[in-house]
């Protein structure tokens, strides 16, 4: 067992371009500050990417992160995050997946691996007790996910594979990286850097562990965290029974569901395509990610697949904001998603924005909403970027601006938007104009306060004070993708609990609230990363539909998003300027100091 | 102008509070943030009868002409707010739990929901114990780790994102110390039914 607490205390550095690989140590003071996975590679990626790099040239970086709970045996601590510039959006990126990869890594003995440069042949590397090797990936090039991950031998929790698949060779900004299969850091494009660097693939094996200072402490950590998740009916029995896509009615109870391209807020087939219908009819089994008890993902089946999923965005990505109700449609499409290496809430809401620009004979297509029969087809398009499919393969804006109707894109900062309307959630349009990485709901989430009552119902029409709950979350958000652990862990454990196994595994007494200030730090700092890329007020922004069309009907009926105030408000209780620049104050109070230049 | 939304949440805590007996006619107060503002009671206003004026809205961080009409203990509200995560605070004087801060410097349940919820209470003293900067100071200090503190002989402040959720653990902490009460004047031998209890007390 490593003697640190936590982290493993390595970097391991490979630059495709000259077949180099190194090790360094990590800064324990940066590791302290940013703790691992998302803030981690926000603040590496400072120092490596500047704004005159193009993401997808040898200078940008993948930057693959654990956190300090990565692999310890805490609850759902099996995640990972990749950071890099988003070739989708131009603004920092991070994804992250879980599984068992990232586990795996962390038992390489690093805490950090760095990707820069290009090959010149498509190669994947090994990462081994015995060493670090590139190898040859030609014959692997062109393979579908599945086949290249069992080609260089996926095995359970003993040796595990992360891949690009055809989508990320052809440099698709809605290209994923998979990992294990069937699990994907999936937003904003990773996938497409990866393949720009002509790397297929990353294969690790471990042996060892990640040192735990307090393991007393740490024990009842595991025995408190278990008995919460085991209490609360959303993690010990609408995400097991169900999967995440329980939230299906949910959502489209409350008129927040948007529908063929956001046109609507309610979904009339959103029972057809519900957790109910899945778990009924397509479901074979459960299964889970490593050291997860709460067991979200479904292993589903039809006439033509078997395979994971699908979440509850994809079945509305491809549902309701396509208007299908063809569930098997959805499954089978999602397969394909997972084939290609795509980012399913993107290529859902993509090919729901060439539905519309088809039905308005914008676009010479077939396509219309509720054409379930086209939809398999149109993935693989998008991942071979054939026909068509060349078109969507860069995102719904990119196509929308080429058919001249931009604000026909549902998207924020160039990212679609996930599966909640913003004009039945005022917290979540908030959230989306103001997320680091474009329209995102894992930068925090309003489903909880809004929807669900966690820890307890607010007014989701309310918009005085909704910045406070907004910022909150953001920063709650962006500290679990540091340490790194399964944001749903929080649907039923509060964060005082990570805070206290963060505490118990480290060695260092991080209080609750200073655990969140270390959200708060990261998220002032990819909004500088940002900045500096030239982002401003005015990208902090939702599609026009939500500003000015009102709900036609259903519960939201009449409702559009009141962005600005809360907007105004927002700046405010950040402690950022009118413009949305964080203050000299602000950075100092978050041990930002250095800055402070920057910012200016 | 204060969304007639957030006033009803003030009006029905406010109530609740008074109703359950942890505040007398005129004592306690609670606050939200919204922004970079705060909403607290007015001071002098009975919780249990709020009227839409007895809200009052100042900065944060900076005074303005509403600090004039605001709660006693509106440093400490601010304070709490700009050291910890907190978006609501309740401060009530919950009678059993004061009575055991007299004599104790944390409480530790012993009942099963206040266990599940709370873990354990520290107790923070000061000599001017009420709207002083040095009370405020260790308050948020010890709210930067549980979400409910007693201060000695005078009453607890709970922080949650909601007022109903700062209320929640304010109610829990009463019913466990009355729990506590109760089962010393029962005084038989305690069985221990929880397993690791003793991690509770280096909660």
């Amino acid at each position: 067992m490593n003697q640190m607490g936590g982290w493993m205390g390595k970097i391991l550095d490979v630059n495709l371009t000259t077949g180099e690989t190194s090790e360094r140590p990590l800064d324990m003071d940066m590791a302290r500050q940013f703790l691992g996975g998302r803030g981690l590679g926000a603040r590496m990626l400072w120092d490596e990417v500047g704004p005159e790099v193009d993401p997808l040239s040898p200078e940008n970086v993948l930057i693959f992160a654990c956190g300090p709970l990565t692999g310890t045996g805490y609850q759902t601590s099996n995640r990972f995050s990749v950071s890099t510039k988003s070739p989708l959006t131009g603004t920092v990126l991070d994804a992250n997946s879980g599984g068992f990869w990232g586990m795996q890594f962390k038992k390489t003995g690093h805490d950090v691996l760095i990707v820069r440069g290009k090959a010149e042949q498509p190669v994947y590397l090994e990462i081994k007790p015995e060493g670090v090797t590139i190898n040859d990936a030609v014959p692997l090039w062109g393979k579908v996910v599945s086949e290249t991950t069992r080609t260089l031998g996926q095995n359970n929790n003993k040796r595990n594979v992360l891949c690009v698949g055809p989508a990320g060779e052809r440099l698709s900004h809605m290209a994923a990286i998979m990992n294990d299969g069937e699990r994907s850091l999936a937003r904003g494009g990773p996938g497409a850097v990866m393949g720009s660097k002509n790397l297929k693939a990353i294969v690790v094996e471990g042996k060892e562990r990640p040192g735990i200072v307090d393991q007393d402490k740490f024990k009842f950590m595991l025995y408190e965290t278990r008995k919460l998740l085991r209490a609360s009916p959303l993690t010990s029995q609408a995400l097991p029974e169900f999967g995440t896509i329980v939230m299906m009615n949910v959502v489209n109870n409350v008129g927040a569901l948007p529908t063929r391209n956001h046109r609507q807020a309610q979904f009339e087939g959103a029972e057809a395509i519900s957790g109910e219908a899945l778990t009924e009819k397509y479901l074979v089994k459960n299964s889970a990610c490593w050291a997860c008890p709460i067991g979200c993902t479904r292993v589903s089946k039809t006439d033509k697949v078997e395979g994971e999923g699908p979440e509850f965005e994809t079945a509305w990505a491809f549902g309701a904001q396509c208007g299908v109700d063809d569930l098997a449609a959805i499954i089978e499409a999602n397969h394909m998603c997972n084939e290609m290496g795509l980012d399913t809430i993107s290529t859902g809401s993509t090919i729901a924005c060439a539905m519309e620009l088809a039905e308005m004979g914008l676009l010479d297509s077939e396509l219309r909403f509720g054409r379930a029969d086209l939809l398999v087809k149109m993935v693989e398009d998008i991942g071979y970027r054939r026909d068509i499919g060349a078109e969507l393969a860069d995102g719904s804006l990119r196509l929308a601006k080429r058919y001249g109707r931009p604000d026909l894109s549902m998207s924020s900062k160039g990212m679609e938007l996930p599966a909640y309307d913003p004009r039945g959630m005022q917290g979540q349009g908030l959230l989306y104009a103001t997320s680091n990485r474009g329209g995102c709901h894992m930068r925090g989430n309003m489903l909880g306060l809004e929807v669900l009552g966690l820890p307890k119902l607010i007014d989701r029409f309310q918009v005085q004070g909704k910045s406070s709950y907004v910022i909150l979350h953001q920063n709650i958000a962006a500290v679990i993708d540091s340490l790194v652990i399964c944001k749903f862990t929080n649907m039923g454990v509060a964060e005082e609990y990570f805070a206290r196994a963060l505490s118990a595994v480290t060695g260092i007494h991080y209080p609750t609230g200073e655990m969140i200030r270390v959200g708060e730090r990261v998220y002032n700092l990819e909004r500088l990363y940002n900045l500096r890329e030239g982002f401003a007020k005015a990208d902090d922004t939702l599609p026009p539909r939500l500003l000015n069309e009102p709900v036609p009907d259903g519960p939201s009926k009449g409702w559009v998003s009141k962005l600005e105030p809360m907007l105004k408000e927002y700046y405010r209780a950040r402690g950022w300027d009118e413009n949305g620049v964080p203050t000299p104050h602000k950075l100092a109070e978050l041990g930002l100091d250095k800055w402070v230049e920057a910012a200016q | 102008m204060i969304d007639e939304r957030i006033y009803e949440q003030f009006k029905e805590i406010g109530r609740d509070l008074y109703e359950a007996g942890m505040i007398s006619s005129h004592g306690g107060n609670i606050s939200m943030r919204l922004g970079d503002r705060v909403v607290i009671k007015r001071r002098g206003a009975q919780l249990g009868r709020l009227k839409p004026h007895d809200l009052i809205e100042t900065g944060l961080e900076k005074n303005d002409s509403g600090v004039t009409l605001a709660s006693t203990e509106l440093l400490a509200h601010r304070t709490i707010y700009m050291q910890t995560p907190a978006l609501a605070i309740v401060h009530c004087h919950p009678r059993t739990a004061v009575a055991f801060s007299l004599s104790r410097d944390e409480l530790v349940p012993i009942d099963n929901e206040a266990s599940y919820l709370l873990k354990k209470v520290p107790v923070v003293a000061e000599e001017f114990a009420s709207g002083t900067p040095e009370m405020a100071t260790k308050l948020a200090a010890a709210l930067q780790s549980y979400k409910i503190v007693m201060l000695r002989g005078h009453g607890s402040f709970a922080i949650g994102q909601t007022l109903d959720e700062a209320f929640h653990w304010s109610s829990t902490l009463e019913e466990s110390c009355q729990i506590m009460l109760m089962a010393k004047l029962i005084n038989e031998p305690f069985i221990e039914y929880r397993k690791m209890a003793e991690g509770y007390g280096k909660w």
